[in-house]
């Protein structure tokens, strides 16, 4: 089995001396489906971000489908990015413009051809439901709704990696259960996934391998 | 490539349609910019003007080389055949004594001035047309010739061409120094411009950042904004100069008028248009890459 995610022996430290992450070693095969546990602080976001070249380690190798980030230039870190997905705890979408064009901006970064591109588009609001919707502009949309959103934006150039960092923190369960159904499918179709929540009673009906952390380690 | 091509031109047009869309929310940088513009280049007209205006004036400087008295025919021809060798000299004519008496009688209204002489008092004399207008190389040129075997002096009348030559040369530096001061203008008020505009749009940039665009991606729109302004600024300064040149041109045809000349203040030429456009657009364009370069590794995540 291929591993997409490596770290060996990873340390984070922040600005400040606080250490989000202490000599931390794990894989996560391709192809997997894989939960991050813990409360807030214990560093879920801080791997996320590592894994997704938004922070580097201070200490120790990240290899991410076979890349290590930590020998990249900053310059090719945003080629890595293109092939994952991420979706966001704060959704981070763009208030100025449609629903449709929040989830066009990936394509348009990868520069894909324009014709496909709308296409592949509606497939991706169409999953997570929102196709009606595709005119609307963001704001007129449910906390629910905007979640999807940003998945729908996180899988449209089908990433090989989608990584989620606590998408159902602000969502009543019922909504929760829903985006979870979103991520098995993608699961499903080869899709290797990371999420991160506070909550386990979520991830513990998937059977799924949990990373629990605990102060930047692992917890027992 | 035909996908890169229809990026940018996709991001060409539509950075030229949001300037179009607020024309007053672009119009102070423009006006700034086109000023900055307006200014060397009004320069540079006044000063090629006159310079065109000199040229035909002077025509060309010439040096008139007198031989002596006892110079011969073989003289003459050494002369004439160093003269027709140098590489500095256009050309020559030969005045023998004769023709030049006769010329005098002409011209002073003497006939048979020359019956009262016993000898003709006049030299043999050569009237060369240098290839060069600067001043210094033409007096060198009047050194050398009058060393020359034979000739007695060589005269050139240097002082009211240098002072000519050195005004507009004047002319030449204060464009140039002006010429640059305001390109530099030019780079920082569109450097100001694309950092209030990234400033303004800060969360597009980091959520494009975050999905993966590269900075040239996130770059590009701010650079196509700055190319059709400084496009923009280059036509609106060729207006302003073509303004100049038509409302001052009467005034100064008036005035020389009184001096018997014929000046006129001319307008860039459609090479000369272009130029200036090719340079509004790229120093523009520089100010926009310099801040972007500065302030996009400022935006999280880097």
């Amino acid at each position: 089995m291929q591993r997409m995610i490596q770290f060996d022996q990873v340390t984070k430290r922040y600005p400040g001396g606080n250490e989000a992450l202490k000599n931390l070693s794990f894989t996560i095969d391709t192809g997997e489906m894989a939960f991050l546990a813990g409360h807030s602080g214990a560093g879920k976001s801080t791997l996320l971000k590592l894994v997704a070249g938004i922070e580097r380690a201070s200490s120790g190798s990240v290899i991410v489908s076979g890349q290590n980030l930590s020998k990249l230039r900053s310059s090719q870190i945003p080629y890595v990015r293109q092939h994952i997905g991420m979706v966001f705890q704060d959704h981070k979408l763009l208030f100025d413009r449609s629903v449709f064009d929040n989830v066009m901006l990936p394509l348009d970064i990868i520069g894909f051809d324009r014709r496909d591109a709308a296409r592949r588009v509606r497939a991706a609001l169409d999953k997570v439901g929102l196709l009606s919707k595709e005119k609307s502009m963001p704001i007129r949309l449910s906390g629910g709704e905007q979640q999807r959103l940003c998945i729908a934006r996180a899988v449209v150039h089908r990433p090989s990696l989608l990584l989620a960092d606590e998408p159902s923190a602000n969502l009543d369960r019922a909504y929760a259960l829903d985006i979870m159904e979103l991520f098995k499918s993608f699961h499903q179709v080869g899709v290797t996934v990371v999420i991160s929540a506070h909550d386990e009673t979520l991830m513990e009906d998937y059977g799924r391998r949990i990373i629990r952390l605990k102060e930047g380690q692992f917890a027992a | 490539m035909k996908h890169f091509l229809y990026l940018n031109w996709q991001s060409a047009r539509q950075a030229l349609v949001k300037i179009l869309r607020q024309p007053f929310g672009s119009l102070l940088t423009l006006l700034m910019l086109s000023i900055a513009l307006a200014l060397p280049l009004s320069l540079y007209l006044t000063v090629s003007s006159i310079q065109e205006w000199a040229g035909r004036l002077t025509a060309t400087p010439q040096i008139t080389l007198f031989m002596e008295q006892s110079a011969e025919e073989a003289d003459l021809a050494a002369v004439s055949s160093t003269l027709t060798k140098h590489p500095r000299i256009q050309s020559y004519s030969f005045v023998g004594k004769k023709q030049a008496l006769s010329d005098l009688e002409k011209r002073n209204g003497l006939p048979g001035l020359s019956d009262g002489l016993t000898d003709n008092p006049l030299p043999d004399a050569f009237v060369v047309t240098p290839k060069t207008l600067e001043p210094h190389e033409l007096e060198m040129l009047q050194k050398e010739l009058s060393g020359l075997p034979m000739v007695e002096t060589a005269q050139f009348d240097a002082r009211w061409a240098k002072r000519l030559y050195g005004m507009v040369e004047m002319g030449k530096q204060l464009t140039w120094f002006l010429g640059a001061a305001l390109g530099i203008a030019l780079v920082l008020v569109t450097h100001n411009a694309v950092r209030m505009q990234i400033l303004a749009r800060r969360d597009e940039i980091e959520v494009a950042k975050l999905i993966g665009a590269p900075d040239s991606f996130i770059r590009r729109p701010f650079m196509y904004h700055a190319m059709w302004q400084g496009l923009l600024a280059g036509l609106a300064a060729w207006g302003l100069t073509s303004w100049l040149v038509i409302t001052a041109n009467p005034a100064i045809h008036e005035f020389a008028q009184l001096y018997n000349e014929a000046v006129q203040l001319r307008g860039l030429s459609p090479v000369e248009l272009l130029v200036v456009l090719a340079i509004s657009a790229l120093l523009a364009m520089l100010g926009a890459r310099l801040a972007s370069d500065h302030h996009l590794r400022q935006i999280q995540p880097r």
